[in-house]
């Protein structure tokens, strides 16, 4: 469905991300795991059309992505959720959902999938009158996700949907990430949080330094010594 | 007494709210702060002179006609002048300086072209030009149909804004133009129909001008800086704050003229921008920057 070709992403002389290559297939959830600017930002970034790569190509469907306007992506089936969320907090809960519904593949189905965003976050049917900027931060990401999913996506771009939220929020969106999984949608995320990532994703690729080091099927990836090591270790880099 | 001066206000108001909205639209929506805004005004109330005086016709319905021209007008505007000091931004502060300067060229080539036309004299017509009793207080007819069109014109644009889903599309826009593409929204595109509804309510605010008022190709700069004041008074981007303070500069410069001396009108309009500017720079209904 997805396919990332030797992709090169350079700030200036910077070579944030080097040759890059993945593969996203139909209905499942890939997870891109690294430390902070291993380049995982800067791959989303390319895919969702905010970050041009100076080389590579990005091929949705068969077709190259890098002639598209970034507002072009939502019709084509796209939904990114970047980190910050980009939600609009100076509007209502209400408003950001029906912004999320305006392109024309949302079609008919917006009342549908309003109840569908509405019984995954619950929380956003009681504040649907609310400024989206006066919520909580876990609350913001339910609100940019559900605004996503309003566009009838088949592809799901998330970065980092739990940085920056404390422990049971992100256990909140994890378990709202693993209801959308269980809908079958194609799913790109790119966490800090190994753990709670691989146990929800199929395949994982493991990024250092501009460069993907690993990939493979999650389970495979949970239990390699070296990932265990690096990511998942013991109670010293969780504390980090 | 007290009555006139607040009907007269409130005539008075409507055509301020309603050239205060289009200037705040052109800034909101495309970030655009047009200081040729004015000679846009100025231009439509010539054609509506030009019109009435050439072909007798009523400038009623030569209206609709001028502010379809005006939105025209914007739209070639955006694309042709605006839309490469928009690229060059890469939507950065860049955008509002280089566009302040740009405009403020127009501003000249306009009045220029607008002097060659019509010539530097005074100009009014006389159009429905009998009292009509609101009451108890005699106001021009064509004032108030003037007032008449602002409101219909005003009460149609927020209402717009607030229910449609066009409206939705230029909330987002003004209020975060960084999210917008993640909906699919192609902000180039709501910004320049933002310009040229901004323009289109200047023609419609000219053309309710020209039914009542004398002027000359040389005003623009006033209506400007009427408009500008209005917006900052009621919140830059805030369209019912402009509407507020439009109303609330009519009257006051209504207030002063009959009760202090009509040739204060001005200063008290900028006397009132400078206390707001020192004390209350988010304007009077206090929305954040």
């Amino acid at each position: 469905m997805l396919e990332i070709r030797d992709v090169t992403i350079t700030y200036g002389k910077h070579v944030a991300l080097d040759r890059a290559s993945l593969t996203a297939t139909q209905g499942r959830m890939v997870a891109i795991l690294g430390a902070n600017g291993a380049g995982k930002s800067s791959l989303l970034g390319a895919v969702g059309g905010r970050i041009r790569p100076a080389s590579g190509d990005i091929l949705y469907r068969g077709k190259s992505l890098l002639r598209l306007p970034s507002h072009r992506l939502v019709e084509e089936g796209i939904a990114l959720v970047p980190e910050g969320r980009g939600i609009f907090p100076a509007m209502t809960v209400a408003d950001n959902l029906a912004l999320g519904a305006l392109p024309a593949r949302a079609g008919q189905g917006a009342a549908a999938r309003m109840d569908e965003v509405l019984t995954l976050f619950p929380k956003l049917a009681q504040r649907r009158g609310q400024i989206a900027g006066t919520m909580s931060g876990g609350e913001q990401q339910m609100v940019a996700i559900g605004r996503a999913l309003m566009s009838n996506p088949d592809l799901l771009l998330l970065d980092e949907p739990s940085l920056g939220l404390a422990p049971i929020v992100v256990k909140e969106v994890f378990a709202a990430l693993a209801r959308i999984r269980a809908t079958g949608l194609t799913i790109l995320i790119v966490e800090q949080n190994a753990r709670a990532t691989l146990e929800l994703a199929d395949d994982a690729y493991l990024m250092e330094v501009g460069r993907i080091t690993k990939s493979g099927p999650a389970a495979d990836i949970k239990s390699d010594p070296a990932v265990i090591r690096a990511f998942l270790g013991g109670s010293l880099a969780e504390t980090r | 007494m007290l009555m006139t001066t607040l009907i007269l206000g409130l005539v008075l108001g409507g055509t301020y709210a309603l050239l205060a909205l289009g200037l705040t639209l052109q800034y909101g929506i495309a970030r655009i702060m047009n200081l040729a805004y004015g000679e846009l005004t100025l231009a439509a109330a010539f054609l509506v002179v030009a019109f009435f005086q050439g072909a007798g016709l009523s400038p009623l319905l030569s209206l609709p006609a001028i502010a379809l021209a005006g939105y025209g007008a914007g739209w070639l505007l955006y694309q042709v002048m605006m839309r490469p000091l928009v690229a060059r931004s890469g939507g950065s502060g860049r955008l509002e300086v280089d566009s302040i300067l740009a405009t403020f060229g127009l501003l000249f080539l306009i009045q220029g072209v607008l002097l060659v036309s019509f010539g530097a004299d005074f100009t009014s017509i006389s159009y429905l030009d009998r009292g009509v009793s609101v009451l108890g207080v005699s106001v021009a007819l064509n004032r108030l149909i003037a007032f008449g069109i602002c409101i219909l014109a005003g009460t149609a644009l927020v209402t717009a804004l607030r229910t449609t889903s066009w409206g939705l599309r230029m909330r987002a826009v003004a209020l975060t133009p960084g999210s917008a593409p993640l909906v699919g929204i192609d902000v180039n595109r709501v910004a320049r129909q933002g310009f040229a509804l901004g323009s289109a309510l200047a023609a419609i605010g000219g053309a309710s001008v020209s039914m009542y008022q004398t002027f000359s190709a040389t005003d623009g700069v006033v209506f400007t800086m009427k408009a500008l004041v209005i917006v900052i008074m009621g919140g830059v981007g805030n369209v019912p704050g402009a509407l507020a303070a439009g109303f609330a500069l009519g009257l006051l410069e209504t207030f002063v003229a009959t009760a202090i001396d009509p040739g204060l009108t001005l200063a008290a309009t900028f006397a009132i921008f400078l206390a707001v500017l020192l004390w209350r720079p988010q304007g009077l209904f206090g929305a954040r920057s």
